[in-house]
């Protein structure tokens, strides 16, 4: 596992350094929300469902730029070949680009819930607590499958409009479980019934993380 | 050789269409509720069986390809997608001329057309993937991905649809007659049915199927001629 | 003559039906050398591409050890190579690029070994400055390093002497002379016939698709053209 280590560590420098892909992401996330809740204005009482809406939104596209990002970083002067010449599985270097875009998706959902807080007058509490799961794995799931995704679209003419046509109706399941999940934290539901939201959630993570690590292999190598 | 067996199955199809019609529009009664609309169900089934099915062909045949490498592989896949693409449109318009009369909207979010719908998108996504990305290996390889991916996806689809829909009454929009199908008519028609759609797609595939394999064989063939006369050359 | 490192039959790319070159044999083993000169955009960088795996050939093969360089996925991965892209990575100094690779080849002690390489590359000095700063001679002296520290059997080097200047060619000299010494078996390519302080590397050439010996293509050439005009 010291590959998925060393290359980690190698991205969250570089990230730290540079601040590139997360400062671009938080202000995208921030600036969905803001256009979104400008557009629909909802009235009292139902700003739960917007703000899941909102949040979840910003989480898709977040989570498509997040990976494309971190797989970019390999694309200078070739270094994913020095990758893929080394002894480290492809497997290895799925996982860590997606634990980097995972990592980096954090940092912007959190940016993205604190607004909301801002904007919806939530407190701190038990609403937020129970929103941590949903978004937590729906950041897991977007990132598992983008990253796969967006190795194929980078090869690919118009690979940045490719992007999300693949993406996002692959993510369609997750996102319906996120959303509704958050509309229910966010209106005060108890843990036992977001519980089925919870689980189609976890069954999309470990599905997709299996696939991307068994089929990364194939879109990897070049030709 | 290959000739007779197609223009076999291209019979066999035509004498199940022709009696899945026949049942469909004649032979089965109307029904009580919707009328003769709801004849339309014994296409618009069918359409999205098969459908469902192509799914598993794509994964299956984008698996074997990825695991064995061999063109014909790919040629099958590619083929099962643009066919499924076909029956999954013919699904949703079906759905759509179905949901008209019925319910006054060309279109309802219900469960399975929403389903129906998404999988449209992913087969819309791997066409426009192969488009894009042309004629190479390696873009057959992506598709491969993205088709064994989609299939997966499949499942948990119809599950997150069907969760999704129960939560709102309001809307919910019964299919009366799908499972309350009293006539037993009713049911060969649409047993007979399911058999020529399945029918009709097996043939639309071998077709489909038969136009790719020629023009791998012909690229394998150039490429050859060009290995050949590099040799060739470099041997003067 | 003990068992080949590098093996290569029959191999051949294209692209499209364009051949970049066919029926390409080699045969590299313990201590011995190759040098293949062509012209710029004559296909030897895909050449050293697809000779290391990271291509796939139209056909035939490339064996190092006996096995397809293509699917060489594991600890036994003993091939350095030095390409046209540095693969190296801008915002990381010098010393970090050769940990991070470091780490990735389970090299034990990885800052000793980067600080030994960045002095024998002669770029102890820079070692902490980010690559992104670095001369084009420097960034090649730095993938070099890069190519070499993890002491591969087979060093495929694609114009190791590009971009440097006389101490740099002397130092680079002197890495692959002490390769050959170590049994190591190593593949240059050129534009030009290096000279390499007196090793007697096999010479080839790539012209038209086709490996020949160095010097018979350039007569055959020759003659076709008298014969012409």
């Amino acid at each position: 596992m010291s590959g998925f280590g060393a290359i980690l560590r190698k991205d969250l420098k570089l990230e730290m350094r540079t601040g590139d892909s997360t400062i671009t992401l938080i202000a995208l996330s921030m600036l969905i929300l803001v256009v979104l809740v400008l557009a629909f204005n909802p009235a009292e009482g139902r700003t739960g469902d917007l703000a899941a809406g909102a949040l979840w939104v910003a989480l898709i596209f977040a989570g498509m730029l997040g990976s494309s990002r971190a797989l970019v970083a390999e694309r200078d002067n070739s270094c994913i070949l020095g990758l893929l010449l080394s002894p480290i599985d492809c497997a290895q270097i799925y996982a860590a680009k997606l634990a980097a875009a995972f990592i980096f998706m954090m940092v912007a959902e959190a940016a993205a819930v604190i607004l909301l807080m801002l904007f919806f007058n939530l407190e701190f509490g038990m609403k937020l607590a129970l929103l941590a799961p949903p978004v937590i794995l729906g950041a897991l799931g977007v990132a598992a499958v983008s990253t796969l995704l967006a190795t194929i679209a980078s090869r690919t003419r118009a690979g940045d409009l490719l992007l999300p046509v693949l993406v996002v109706p692959i993510f369609v399941p997750a996102l319906i479980a996120g959303v509704k999940a958050s509309a229910a934290a966010l209106s005060g539901a108890t843990m036992a019934e977001l519980l089925g939201w919870i689980r189609l959630l976890i069954a999309f993570d470990v599905l997709f993380v299996a696939a991307g690590y068994l089929l990364f292999d194939y879109v990897v190598v070049e030709d | 050789m290959k000739n007779t067996w197609q223009t076999g199955l291209g019979l066999v199809t035509l004498a199940a269409m022709v009696a899945a019609v026949y049942m469909a529009l004649v032979g089965a009664p109307t029904e009580a509720e919707q009328g003769a609309v709801q004849r339309i169900f014994y296409f618009h089934v069918p359409c999205a069986m098969v459908t469902f099915a192509s799914f598993g062909l794509v994964a299956i045949a984008g698996a074997l390809y990825l695991w064995l490498g061999s063109q014909i592989w790919d040629d099958l896949e590619y083929a099962a997608v643009e066919v499924g693409m076909v029956f999954c449109t013919l699904v949703l318009i079906t759905g759509s001329i179905w949901a008209k009369p019925i319910w006054g909207a060309w279109w309802t979010w219900d469960s399975r057309l929403t389903t129906t719908f998404i999988l449209w998108l992913i087969y819309g996504g791997y066409l426009l993937l192969r488009t894009f990305g042309g004629d190479t290996p390696q873009v057959a390889r992506f598709a491969a991905v993205v088709g064994i991916i989609g299939a997966l996806d499949v499942p948990i689809i119809v599950v997150s649809v069907r969760l999704w829909r129960t939560i709102h009454p309001a809307v919910l929009l019964t299919r009366q007659g799908e499972h309350g199908l009293q006539d037993p008519r009713m049911v060969a028609a649409l047993l007979i049915s399911m058999l020529a759609f399945t029918t009709l797609f097996v043939w639309f595939l071998s077709l489909r199927f038969k136009m790719l394999r020629v023009h791998s064989r012909l690229t394998g063939l150039k490429r050859d001629l060009a290995l050949w006369q590099a040799a060739g050359e470099g041997g003067r | 003559m003990s068992q080949p490192i590098l093996e290569v039959h029959g191999l051949a790319k294209l692209y499209g039906t364009t051949p970049v070159f066919s029926g390409v044999e080699l045969k590299v083993g313990p201590g011995e050398g190759v040098q293949i000169i062509g012209r710029n955009g004559v296909g030897k960088s895909t050449l050293i591409k697809t000779l290391a795996g990271l291509i796939a050939p139209t056909s035939g093969q490339s064996l190092v050890f006996g096995q397809e360089s293509r699917w060489l996925k594991s600890g036994e991965r003993r091939v350095g190579v030095l390409a046209h892209q540095s693969m190296l990575y801008p915002n990381l100094s010098a010393r970090e690029n050769l940990e991070f690779y470091a780490e990735l080849y389970s090299i034990p002690s990885p800052s000793e070994c980067a600080s030994q390489w960045l002095e024998r590359v002669g770029l102890e000095a820079a070692a902490d400055k980010r690559v992104r700063t670095f001369s084009r001679g420097m960034e090649q002296r730095l993938a070099i390093a890069r190519a070499m520290f993890a002491e591969p059997d087979l060093l495929l080097l694609d114009e190791p002497f590009a971009a440097l200047d006389g101490d740099g060619v002397a130092m680079v000299t002197g890495l692959i002379k002490e390769a050959i010494a170590r049994g190591r078996a190593v593949l240059i390519t050129a534009h030009a016939p290096m000279e390499l302080g007196g090793l007697r590397f096999e010479m080839l050439e790539l012209v038209r698709g086709r490996l020949a010996p160095y010097g018979e293509e350039g007569r055959h050439a020759r003659l076709r053209s008298l014969s012409a005009g």
